[in-house]
């Protein structure tokens, strides 16, 4: 082996014998031509969640050529990726077709793809809701979402209702009737009949059977079961309150299970239930209901929540409580105890009525439910202890917030004193919004923060306290409720997107990852605000008003007035408009977060936006690595510079401003803006510290100090520090003594294909030296908003969707930080140095 | 008086969606999902304006445009459609609607296009 593939095995940097210009040249003109179709898709996903976002009157007659063009924009991107990758990634085509599947069934109006019979509501995930209905989906989502308890449970799926029907010709039946517009009494009643009789097809029994085991095993007691239907919009758009057929208390063996079950589905078929199922626009014979199987709750006490006083103010929040089950709560079949809370980051008990409780329901041991009179005693007394109440209204709060609106909620508390929710849907006022205030009514006395700046991503308004994002790790302490503000947008911003009033930014993009995902979440978001992070101080209160007409106002305070009253109709309210958007939940959300987790890959993809952005991540990472591999016959030139770094320039494209034939180039001949940027940096007077260098392991700083003589040995310059440059591009890989770093950075006016993607490793001194240097430089990328992820001695960092002169601005001090930190482990003697040193380094203190 | 509002459309959302925002706004607003209902109750009433889509199966936006004409000259109409060649179709109907949108509608925009129609006397309404 020649010694310089022997150190690129070291290095890691693999074989040096790859590569011509030609080819890399292809390959990086292949690189842009992903990247651009990348941004094309991205930007029509962001126009149809703009136009699917209740702003426009849309039909069907825009959805589907609108989607076709999205269709063939994303497909046009996987397929030159897969080209660009030479198929490097074959599940992803699998996954986009995956995904376009259920959304050409949707645009066609067909039933999801799903063949799933049974599913747990662990496994319940944010687009199931044609698969397991609304009331699963829900609870799912308190549970999965929120993080709150719900009692164990599955759904029967749309499917396994077909299936069922199917089996025992129901289907034929119910064509009939279409056929005759039959709704009256005696057929439903036939009807009904036939489904009693039912058989359930074997593959259903079975999965009823082993949903049923799963979830007796975690009982440890006679357990019942509450067997509920669970339709498509069933506690979304539509309660559907007592129109279908719920059974509570069945024993949980599988008889009774399937006995409940075919109650549930002959519930369809009731004259109430066909003539409310009209009246939304729904004929019962289209109906493939879900059914949702929970454990029933050993209630001491349950009762519902209102999350905001419809009669009142809506800052308060109404718990209504009685003995035992909660079907005489709901039904106002008893007197309840009334308790207002104050919503507040602490909760406070404005006022309470404690009612006379005198019968109660419960469940009777054989199956069943019964009335009975209260125990001796208890009926006048409270039903909820105080700190049972406040943990309520907690929970009320957090399922507010994650749902994005004022809610309606059942919970049980059991003789443990545990609580549980057994159901959210959204809160129906039942009255207008009032027209609300303009900020000009207001304005007298109110002090504006910041006026005019920015752009609205989606209106809104919203308030609370100012949260500065320094980077997405310190977002676990994001505090529910806060104003995000951050210097650049983030997908990152994902992980706090249910808890976030609004966001602003000083830099971002419409159509980035995160604007789509305010979008969806309907978070008050404003971009571009210049210098907000300047302007809003941490822990300061805040509302925020992106206007409707893209005026943009924050003032100081909690301004209640500004605030937006619930309307209670909207579109959301409207059956069609749900039905026809649907198709967004397979488009714009973003799943796929973190690239150096386990679920970054294709076959977690959920959306086309994960597509997207699996497909932009793992093009760079390509590029990068064949750029490191491709240097041998590119127009090189050793770099001239006042420090001895030793780096050669490989110019595919406007990157040197050099004549023919010259093989040297200084600073000033460096047309690369992140190339030039980066140097700049590195020889900022004092950064680099000549006289460090004895204090490393004297052989590679020898190797460090060399400057390679291209011209004599082509082969040597290879091992050494190289750069990969056009006019906007760099892939820049260094090796310090023995520290390893790489730069990959895209820089243009276009401020969407800006990325930098920063790696560094390595080192010749201890371990724990080696964590401090990790520390200090993660410390710093983190100030310059940088996603860093550490993996013992390797950092990872990468940004993204910044402007051109931003990212000069921080691949400058990246030019520091890499000269500053070359000899930095011999003075790291202790942890706090690390901070210390970072600090001083942020200030432009770059003594050692 | 509630200014009353007409909406001719054979996709059941573009009803719903312009009925909800338009009522929000304070208009009295009837929705159709063909033009021979439609007709029949402008026989019975008055509308102020009468927002309908073009191409529609039976009876079209061109044929409600001409009862309408007939019928209440001083009724506005403004005609929505799903279908491209937007400009050959203004042409045609230059002069005779009182505006024109493709799908889909700004809601902003198809109320302004209704304050318009109705005149300064529902500026501040």
């Amino acid at each position: 082996m020649k010694t310089g593939d022997i150190l690129r095995s070291f290095l890691g940097l693999g074989s040096s014998s790859s590569g011509g210009r030609t080819d890399f040249t292809f390959l990086f003109s292949s690189f842009r031509e992903v990247l651009s179709s990348h941004n094309r898709a991205v930007e029509k996903i962001a126009d149809m969640a703009d136009k699917l976002g209740g702003d426009y009157i849309f039909d069907i007659n825009y959805i589907r050529p609108s989607y076709e063009q999205l269709r063939q924009t994303v497909s046009d991107a996987v397929k030159r990726f897969d080209a660009f990758t030479d198929s490097a990634h074959p599940q992803l085509a699998a996954a986009f077709y995956r995904i376009d599947n259920e959304i050409v069934r949707l645009v066609h109006d067909a039933p999801p793809a799903s063949a799933a019979l049974v599913v747990d509501l662990g496994d319940i995930s944010w687009d199931m809701e044609r698969v397991v209905g609304g009331k699963s989906l829900h609870l799912a989502e308190v549970k999965n979402g929120a993080g709150l308890s719900v009692p164990s449970g599955f759904s029967a799926t749309a499917k396994a209702c077909s299936d069922f029907m199917r089996y025992n010709r129901l289907d034929e039946a119910i064509a009939q009737l279409r056929s005759r517009g039959a709704t009256d009494e005696e057929n439903l009643a036939a009807l009904r009949g036939m489904i009693m009789q039912g058989e359930f097809p074997p593959p259903l029994s079975d999965a009823l059977a082993a949903g049923l085991s799963r979830l007796s095993k975690g009982c440890g007691r006679p357990c019942f079961l509450a067997v509920r239907s669970s339709a498509v919009g069933e506690d979304g758009e539509f309660s559907f309150a007592g129109q279908f057929t719920s059974v509570l208390q069945a024993p949980a063996e599988i008889d009774s299970l399937k006995h409940a079950y075919k109650q549930v589905i002959a519930g369809i078929f009731t004259r109430k239930a066909a003539a409310y199922l009209q009246r939304l626009g729904l004929e019962p014979w289209d109906v493939r209901m879900p059914v949702c199987c929970l454990l029933m709750v050993d209630a001491r006490s349950s009762g519902v929540v209102y999350t905001s006083d419809p009669s009142g103010q809506a800052d308060e929040l109404v718990i209504s409580s009685a003995w035992g089950l909660g079907g005489p709560v709901v039904e106002g079949a008893v007197e309840t105890d009334h308790i207002f809370v104050r919503k507040a980051a602490v909760p406070r008990v404005v006022s309470r009525r404690i009612g006379i409780k005198s019968s109660m329901e419960k469940g009777v041991s054989s199956g069943g439910i019964e009335t009975v009179d209260t125990p001796a005693g208890t009926a006048d007394q409270p039903s909820l202890e105080d700190d049972e109440i406040i943990r309520l209204a907690r929970q009320a709060m957090t399922l507010e917030t994650y749902f994005r609106r004022p809610l309606d909620i059942e919970w049980a508390i059991d003789q443990k004193g545990r609580p549980f929710i057994l159901q959210a849907r959204p809160l129906k006022t039942g009255k207008n919004g009032e027209k609300k205030k303009t900020a000009a009514a207001v304005l007298p006395g109110i002090n504006v923060l910041m006026k005019d700046k920015g752009s609205v991503v989606q209106r809104g308004t919203a308030a609370g306290k100012v949260f500065l994002a320094k980077g997405p790790d310190g977002l676990d302490l994001f505090p529910r409720g806060a104003v995000l503000v951050a210097r650049h947008d983030s997908s990152e911003f994902i992980r706090v997107m249910p808890y976030v009033s609004a966001i602003i930014t000083d830099t971002g993009s419409p159509a980035s990852h995160m604007a789509a995902l305010c979008r969806e979440f309907r978070v008050p978001t404003v971009i571009n605000a210049g210098d907000a992070t300047r302007l809003l101080a941490p822990g300061m209160e805040v509302t925020v008003v992106a206007g409707e007409d893209g005026s943009v106002s924050v003032y100081e305070g909690i301004e209640r007035e500004l605030l937006e009253q619930p309307s209670g109709v909207s579109m959301e309210d409207l059956y069609e408009f749900r039905r026809q958007r649907y198709l967004l939940r397979y488009i714009s959300p973003l799943f796929l977060i973190d690239p150096l987790t386990d679920d970054f890959r294709p076959e977690r993809c959920r959306t086309l936006h994960d597509i997207l952005r699996f497909i932009h991540e793992k093009a760079v990472m390509r590029l990068v690595e064949r750029a490191r591999s491709a240097s041998r016959r590119q127009r090189a030139a050793q770099l001239e510079l006042p420090v001895p770094a030793g780096i050669m320039a490989v110019d595919m494209g406007g990157g040197l401003d050099i004549g023919e034939g010259r093989k040297k180039a200084s600073i000033g001949e460096v047309a690369s803006v992140p190339l030039r940027a980066v140097l700049e940096g590195m020889t900022h007077p004092g950064v680099w510290h000549a006289d460090m260098v004895s204090l490393t392991a004297h052989d590679f700083v020898g190797s460090m100090m060399r400057m390679p003589d291209i011209f004599s040995d082509a082969e040597k310059f290879t091992e050494n520090n190289f750069a990969v440059i056009t006019k906007e591009y760099m892939s820049l890989s260094l090796r310090f003594g023995y520290h390893f770093t790489v730069i990959d950075c895209y820089c243009s006016d276009r401020m969407r294909n800006n990325h930098l993607y920063f790696r560094f490793g390595g080192g010749a001194t201890d371990m724990a030296k080696r964590s401090r240097r990790v520390d200090l430089i993660s410390f710093i990328l983190k100030e310059f908003g940088f996603t860093v992820m550490i993996k013992g001695d390797l950092i990872t960092a990468r940004l993204a969707n910044v402007t051109m002169e931003d990212m000069k601005r921080i691949l400058d001090q990246m030019g520091r930080l890499l000269a500053y930190t070359r000899q930095l482990d011999a003075v790291l003697h202790d942890d706090s140095r690390a901070e210390l040193y970072a600090r001083r380094f942020l200030k432009g203190d770059y003594s050692l | 008086m509630k200014h009353s509002i007409m909406v001719i459309d054979d996709e059941k959302i573009v009803g719903d969606m312009a009925k909800l925002s338009l009522e929000q706004e304070g208009f009295e607003v009837e929705t159709f999902l063909s033009g021979e209902p439609a007709l029949a109750r402008l026989k019975e009433k008055r509308f102020d304006v009468v927002v309908t889509d073009l191409k529609m199966r039976g009876i079209d936006g061109m044929e409600v445009l001409r009862t309408v004409r007939s019928l209440y000259p001083e009724t506005k109409v403004i005609m929505i459609t799903a279908f491209a060649n937007l400009d050959t179709a203004i042409e045609a109907l230059r002069g005779d609607v009182h505006d024109f949108f493709p799908k889909p509608i700004k809601i902003r925009e198809l109320k302004a296009s209704i304050r318009r129609a109705l005149g300064a006397d529902v500026a501040a309404t």
